[in-house]
């Protein structure tokens, strides 16, 4: 078995093997792991809209043991991780870190926000650092204007920045 | 022999992360076949948990022996560790990761337990020891380190 524990770190070797692959076969993937977490967090969003979202991360925050701070106001859920576990544990690893590591995150939940309707703005600061800032928005516009705030834009299968 | 646990957690656990690596190990076997999944099993018991493959290549079984207690007990399985003259012998009777896609997905990937078999495998490869793992049943399993004849 590998531990839950140590997902993080077997995912950082699976997304080395497909990046070699090619970068069709890595958003393959993400779309693969996209359908998986369905089963984790579309109801909840489809259902409840941001606050089966807020419910859904908080749930996550405990789990996966996130220095997190969650937000949500009418208009806005936002995430604000001020470290990350996961890349946290990819880069205290005996194994090389993949360089785009923090891609996977937009990379999955951004097909789901898609397809139920929301707007992300992923902002990943830096990939070298376990923090990043996750707003989802009901209005397109108002997730357009905040882009403009952004340090590093996160794309997703199906949406290129 | 060392009491280090490089690997060692702390905190909660998030089992979801077990459907996760299910999904993964379809997605690539249906691509690029078995032997592309067992690759990267290879990298993670040499390279990702280096530490445990390094003692055992210097003849030391203690932190592969206390990273299963650490990490079979933070997942609450069903187990029990017997540490005799000739072998180590791991049994898992309930088999947290497996029961949990289960319930998941209904029936987990047939290559599931690839993950603990292939890794065991790379862990000992170069040393003085081999690890046979035997599936005895559904998320159950007996996991044996031995010394190389």
């Amino acid at each position: 078995m590998i531990p839950s524990d140590h997902f993080t770190r077997f995912y950082n070797e699976v997304f080395k093997f497909l990046e070699s692959q090619g970068e069709d076969q890595l958003q393959a993937y993400f779309l693969a792991i996209s359908k998986n977490q369905e089963k984790h967090i579309l109801e909840l969003i489809e259902t409840k809209g941001l606050e089966g979202m807020e419910e859904y991360w908080t749930h996550i925050k405990i789990e996966e043991n996130c220095d997190m701070d969650i937000d949500r106001n009418e208009d806005r859920l936002e995430l604000r991780m001020n470290v990350c576990p996961s890349l946290s544990k990819v880069m205290d690893n005996d194994a090389e870190p993949m360089g785009r590591y923090c891609d996977h995150c937009a990379g999955w939940i951004g097909p789901i926000f898609d397809k139920t309707g929301y707007h992300l703005v992923y902002d990943v600061i830096d990939r070298k650092k376990p923090q990043c800032v996750m707003r989802v928005f009901k209005d397109a516009a108002k997730a357009k204007e905040a882009e403009k705030d952004v340090k590093l834009l996160m794309g997703w299968p199906g949406h290129k920045v | 022999m060392s009491e280090h646990l490089r690997y060692a957690e702390g905190g909660e656990v998030h089992l979801d992360f077990h459907g996760a690596t299910n999904t993964t190990i379809d997605f690539i076997i249906s691509r690029y076949g078995v032997e592309a999944m067992d690759a990267i099993f290879k990298k993670v018991g040499k390279d990702v948990y280096r530490s445990i493959h390094d003692d055992l290549v210097a003849g030391d079984t203690g932190q592969l022996v206390r990273h299963w207690r650490h990490f079979f007990s933070r997942e609450n399985c069903d187990y029990d560790i017997e540490v005799g003259a000739d072998e180590i012998v791991l049994t898992v009777r309930h088999c947290t990761a497996w029961h949990h896609v289960a319930k998941l997905v209904g029936t987990p990937s047939r290559h599931f337990c690839d993950q603990t078999t292939r890794t065991n495998e790379a862990l000992a490869e170069g040393s003085p020891y081999a690890i046979d793992t035997e599936i005895t049943g559904p998320g159950a399993c007996r996991q044996v380190i031995r010394r190389r004849a």
